[in-house]
């Protein structure tokens, strides 16, 4: 059971957005289709939902070809970057609406809806507008109604990008262990490298219309396929030519190694930046705060910089 | 999203076409139903050319007023809110509601001989009902409101840090005034000084009663093309109809433009 | 700041504003108020209730409606096909939807008159009849109803709608629940405006009513053919009663308008 994407290319006018993109998502899994915008991402969730047409190529459902079924016979359950809420109705009637669509009766519809207020805790909310709800809310309001379906497969566009941080990251511990719990096959569109790694257990890295790397959370961080993916992923520095990502370097005492000259310390709460100068480039070293007290390094002192 | 269906496009163009393209299209046949060279002849009508200097003289006052008078508003309405400017907000509207008949019937009760406006007016000499001046209150009333309604709700949405950040770089009322707020409304100025001057250039309802509608004398484009077609000489009458249709083509075409450069309200209330 | 704005609109100014407001509409419309209601309301009441001036009304708010109601379904469905479809000759048609509100209301009146009168081309004679009376309607209000809608179909990009498609609605059903709704307040606004400007309308509707009394003449004729035959007290009382109406349609308009929109 999953979901099997084959050679999917799209154009927009003349401009190709999706190039040959194939590969098969695991029933059950967390799959974070990451890139940077412009990538091509959120056109493949919603070729895979059916909402977009695509140029050739088939999408598979658990072994049916669903390529050329409209998004509304495809039992997906969708989640806008937006929420699209439905706002002349109540947040009652935006869950309840895929259950109407589908002749569920009213005794049977009402039950349905309140366990699924339930499950995303809006049990008190039923009666409010969409407008009357927090971005939070709203986001669990659009997920209940997804999931009012029955859905086999959850897709999610970009759905933290709107929340301020707290929130979203309450809000993907919670999506997280849902998923978990009903098990569903997700797919989650993103251009934040943590929130992919945080929330998914298998990262689809896209690039200008290609898959640049697949594989879970560690592998694609700690094996980059590619320069693109090295340095999407998280910060890079040079040290004598060759990338580094700031962590991965560090400080010694000035005759251990090459020398460089100390610019800026830069002290962020629990870590601590320190600016280097040599005579090929300016590098930057990532230390923690129990490192940089034990080094103590001093603007305009000499250092020597060394790979851990 | 879904793509309309071929069919309602059909019925759509068809609607359109028969309402608005088919008339518009018919106006020029009409015109030029007697060959160039008598639409030519007819163009140095000595009527019509009196009417038609009638009506530009007409707008060259009565656009500007408004157009200064709009601005000002404006301004005031957006930068300067209190109850008394919220009232004022309203009043200029009025005239968007009103019958050109009752424009009319207005204008001729307050500035007739015994009227509230009139007498004083008569005191000073000057007789303002079936003269030119009535035709200038006419066209101003009408107009009132049309450069207001588009500059407020762009000052409104355009907001006063780019003002303020003017001022804090030393410039002075006026020199913010021209190189800051009125570049920020531009298009919504040109967009309601094109309406203003269609709206003056096309009045006809409320000319017809204050103007008297004398030959040669009170009579606009507008008059001169109705007493065409009293008079059974509707040929005459085209020519008149082409030449206010070719001004409201242009106007088309500066409105289009406008909204294309800046997405401006859509508003229709005369 | 506010040193700035009050240079430019000081107190000089804005009494100028106001001395302007008054002289060209304020008085005048308040010397209508006088004259309709300076004879008490008895005799406002029964220039109103003239059986000539009933008739007019009558007509009026019949043809207003007609014209209303078509461009209400008509209007929405051209705002519609131009935000949502694509074809040459878009623009050109976008363009055309003003052209009602840019030509003269008289070159209206005369090229239907034309068009549609004794000597039409299409041998369709309408005048002195209520078809002639609202398709001049139709023609003038078409630009309220389309305008009213197409700002808020191209303003929201409806992923609301993709949402009910996704959740199992069909093309119909997303319309009726969900795309309908949303510009419901819009058409409504419209269809107000459009009506109001119908009761007062002159210039495009005279030549092809032929203005016979108690059978094509429109309201605002029958306050011409008073206010020129020297009855200008009955003029005004028709002319108030007219501009009550047309307030009370548009402010209830206004108020459902609200109503449907504030859960949105």
């Amino acid at each position: 059971m999953s979901i099997v994407l084959k050679n999917i290319t799209k154009h927009f006018g003349p401009d190709l957005v999706l190039d040959e993109v194939s590969d098969e998502i695991p029933s059950g899994s967390m799959t974070a289709l990451l890139g940077p915008s412009g990538s091509g991402k959120s056109t493949l969730l919603r070729i895979i939902a059916g909402l977009e047409s695509l140029d050739h190529g088939t999408v598979e459902l658990h072994g049916r070809d669903v390529t050329s079924v409209e998004a509304r016979h495809r039992q997906i359950g969708f989640c806008f970057q937006d929420y699209a809420p439905f706002n002349q109705m109540t947040v009652f009637d935006n869950v309840a609406y895929g259950l109407k669509v589908r002749r569920i009766g009213t005794a049977q519809r009402k039950k349905e809806v309140d366990e699924l207020l339930g499950l995303v805790r809006l049990s008190d909310f039923g009666d409010r507008y969409p407008r009357q709800l927090s971005g939070g809310q709203r986001q669990r309001m659009a997920l209940a109604r997804a999931l009012a379906i029955k859905p086999e497969v959850l897709l999610l566009d970009e759905p933290f990008a709107a929340l301020d941080a707290q929130v979203s990251g309450e809000l993907r511990v919670w999506v997280r262990s849902l998923q978990r719990e009903l098990g569903i096959t997700t797919i989650l569109v993103t251009h934040n490298q943590s929130e992919a790694m945080e929330v998914a257990d298998r990262i689809v890295i896209l690039h200008e219309g290609r898959i640049e790397q697949v594989g879970p959370p560690d592998q694609v961080y700690d094996k980059p396929s590619s320069d693109f993916v090295h340095g999407f992923l998280g910060p890079l520095t040079t040290w004598r030519g060759v990338a580094y990502r700031p962590h991965d370097l560090q400080l010694c005492d000035v005759d251990a190694g090459p020398r460089a000259r100390v610019v800026d310390v830069i002290r962020l709460g629990f870590e601590v930046r320190v600016v280097v100068e040599s005579d090929q480039e300016t590098t930057w070293v990532q230390l923690t705060h129990h490192e940089a007290r034990q080094l103590n390094p001093v603007v305009g002192s000499w250092v020597s910089v060394r790979p851990r | 999203m879904h793509r309309p269906s071929l069919a309602l496009r059909v019925a759509v163009l068809c609607y359109v076409g028969a309402l608005v393209a088919l008339p518009l299209g018919f106006v020029f046949q009409q015109a030029l139903s007697h060959g160039v060279s008598a639409f030519v002849n007819a163009l140095s009508n000595a009527e019509m050319d009196s009417a038609l200097w009638l009506t530009v003289r007409v707008a060259v006052v009565a656009v500007p007023l408004n157009v200064v008078f709009g601005l000002g508003v404006s301004l005031w309405i957006v930068r300067h809110p209190s109850r008394f400017s919220r009232v004022f907000d309203t009043l200029i509207d009025i005239p968007l509601a009103v019958s050109p008949i009752i424009v009319g019937l207005s204008l001729e009760l307050a500035y007739a001989q015994n009227g509230w406006l009139g007498r004083p007016f008569a005191a000073w000499g000057l007789q303002v009902m079936f003269s030119y001046w009535a035709i200038v209150l006419a066209s101003v009333f009408v107009s009132l409101p049309l450069v207001s309604r588009q500059v407020i709700p762009m000052l409104r949405s355009v907001g006063t840090h780019q003002e303020q950040t003017a001022q804090t770089l030393g410039a002075g009322p006026v020199r913010i005034f021209f190189t800051v707020t009125l570049r920020s409304i531009t298009w919504a100025t040109a967009y309601g000084v094109t309406l203003t001057i269609a709206r003056v250039i096309g009045e006809y309802g409320a000319v017809l009663i204050v103007s008297g509608n004398i030959g040669f004398r009170t009579e606009t484009l507008t008059l001169n093309i109705s007493n065409n077609f009293e008079n059974f000489t509707p040929y005459q009458g085209f020519v008149g109809v082409s030449l206010l249709s070719l001004v409201s083509i242009f106007v088309l075409l500066v409105l289009g433009h406008a909204r294309h450069r800046e997405r401006l309200r859509h508003e229709y209330r005369t | 700041m506010r040193r700035y704005a009050s240079a430019l609109t000081g107190h000089g100014a804005r009494g100028l504003a106001v001395t302007y407001l008054s002289l060209v509409v304020l008085i005048p419309i308040a010397a209508v108020v006088t004259h309709a209601l300076g004879n008490g309301l008895g005799s406002f009441w029964s220039a109103l209730t003239q059986p000539e001036a009933l008739s007019a009304i009558r007509l009026t708010l019949w043809c207003a409606a007609g014209g209303a109601l078509l461009n209400m379904v008509a209007g929405t469905a051209t705002a519609w096909v131009l935000v949502r479809d694509r074809f040459p000759g878009q623009s050109i048609l976008n363009a055309l939807i003003d052209l009602p509100f840019a030509l003269p209301t008289v070159v209206a009146g005369v090229t239907f008159y034309t068009l549609y009168g004794p000597h039409s081309p299409f041998h369709v004679n309408v005048t002195g009849t209520w078809i002639g009376i609202t398709i001049a309607i139709t023609f003038v209000t078409l630009p309220f109803s389309v305008r009213a809608v197409q700002p808020i179909l191209e303003a929201r990009t409806f992923t609301a709608e993709a949402a009910a498609a996704t959740l199992g609605a069909s093309t119909l059903r997303v319309f009726r629940t969900i795309t309908l709704p949303a510009m419901l307040p819009a058409i409504l606004t419209g269809t107000g405006l459009a009506f109001a400007r119908a009761l007062g309308e002159y210039g495009s509707v005279v030549f092809i009513s032929n203005n016979l009394p108690y059978r094509s003449e429109v309201a605002s004729s029958y306050v011409y053919s008073l206010a020129t035959s020297g009855q200008v007290d009955a003029a005004s009382a028709v002319s108030l009663g007219l501009l009550v109406m047309a307030l009370i349609v548009l402010i209830g308009v206004n108020v459902a308008a609200h109503r449907i929109g504030r859960s949105q």
